[in-house]
């Protein structure tokens, strides 16, 4: 298992062209952050109505901008993808040494691992169509609440351990 | 005034901030000048969304609620950069980049007022109604500004010439997903054309 995830997560290719080109690793950097903008503004502001912030909005509505967020986290996907894969090209450790051996980093999975589950609990308890049918000015059930609040508290346990990694490396 | 800067930079709170060895310290604040850049940038933007139209679904006054957190989100950002200033202010004093973020956040934050005041100060507007064109202008403002200041943000730690070859390449990568964007949008939107045949008869009524 251990020769498959060393193999696997090493990409010489991504590190030697991070290495090559110094803008690349800029460019991903500030793609990370306009991910995270859209993540906020979408899966964020969806729990926010939840939770009652601009109440007189009805929830179908602000559901169109959950493809925002859905697009933001590709975007951090993607990026974040590139860092670790391409971490040889900023320290001299292997991808798999860094995940084995970076408290933050692996905290950042368990949190991205946490808001999956919490987002299937969404699904799997009828909260999404329960909130779905939420007019103007109507209160989101006490469960959605739940999940909502879980929910921010997740992605900003993202955000927060994605910035404690370099105290790891 | 560079003994001033140097003053502040080596004070007792700028030292522990930089220098503790706990996570308390540098990047914590670090982190919470990102939450604070997702909340300001990532709210005010589903405003601007709607005022430009992308998500018409969104009723435009009920956004005007999400202003408090705007505010705090800013507010968040600004003690935290300052703190991060502080942390390095005499290198940063002489970052060409660094004076590029902190224009680019004083223009998106006019651009904000104006976009505030002009989408929600008519009392009679209606709320499926398209927002004004000076709305519009002022929200297209400030999302190319607020996203010149995230990537002066991103930037300011880089060599010049990164930053330049960084700038250019995020300019570039930017533009071509607008063009995918458009494309898609346009796409989704093209509807199959419906071919009428009528008969010379029916034509003539």
């Amino acid at each position: 298992m251990e020769h498959f995830l060393r193999t696997w997560l090493e990409w010489p290719s991504v590190a030697a062209f991070i290495a090559r080109y110094t803008w690349a690793w800029p460019l991903g950097e500030t793609f990370h952050f306009f991910g995270i903008i859209l993540l906020i503004g979408g899966v964020g502001m969806f729990d926010l109505r939840l939770l009652g912030v601009a109440k007189q909005l009805p929830v179908s509505a602000v559901r169109r901008l959950l493809p925002w967020g859905v697009t933001g986290f590709l975007i951090c996907v993607v990026t974040g993808l590139m860092f670790v894969t391409a971490v040889r090209a900023n320290v001299p450790s292997s991808p798999y040494d860094v995940i084995k051996s970076n408290p933050w980093l692996q905290m950042k999975f368990v949190f991205i691992g946490l808001a999956g589950v919490n987002l299937l609990a969404f699904y799997v308890t009828g909260m999404n169509r329960k909130v779905d049918e939420l007019g103007p000015g109507a209160s989101a059930p006490a469960l959605a609440k739940v999940i909502a609040v879980a929910s921010l508290f997740f992605w900003l346990g993202v955000i927060y351990f994605g910035r404690l990694i370099p105290e790891g490396l | 005034m560079q003994a001033f800067l140097e003053s502040i930079e080596n004070s007792g709170f700028a030292t522990y901030i930089r220098e503790t060895p706990s996570v308390l310290g540098y990047s914590t604040v670090l982190a919470l000048h990102t939450f604070g850049m997702a909340f300001l940038v990532g709210l005010s933007g589903v405003i601007a969304l709607r005022v430009l139209g992308v998500v018409p679904e969104l009723p435009l006054k009920p956004l005007k609620s999400l202003m408090p957190i705007v505010i705090i989100g800013f507010w968040v950002n600004a003690i935290t950069g300052v703190i991060l200033t502080s942390l390095a202010i005499v290198s940063l004093s002489r970052n060409w980049d660094f004076y590029v973020k902190l224009a680019s956040i004083v223009v998106a934050i006019v651009a904000l007022t104006k976009m505030r005041r002009y989408a929600f100060d008519d009392p009679n507007a209606r709320d499926d109604a398209p927002a004004s064109p000076e709305a519009k202008r002022w929200a297209k403002t400030m999302l190319f500004f607020w996203g010149l200041a995230v990537l002066g943000g991103r930037l300011t730690a880089y060599a010049t010439y990164i930053r330049i070859q960084s700038a250019e390449a995020v300019v570039v990568a930017i533009v071509l997903l607008l063009i995918l964007a458009r494309y898609l949008v346009r796409r989704s939107h093209r509807r199959p054309a419906v071919v009428h045949r009528t008969s010379p008869v029916e034509a003539r009524g």
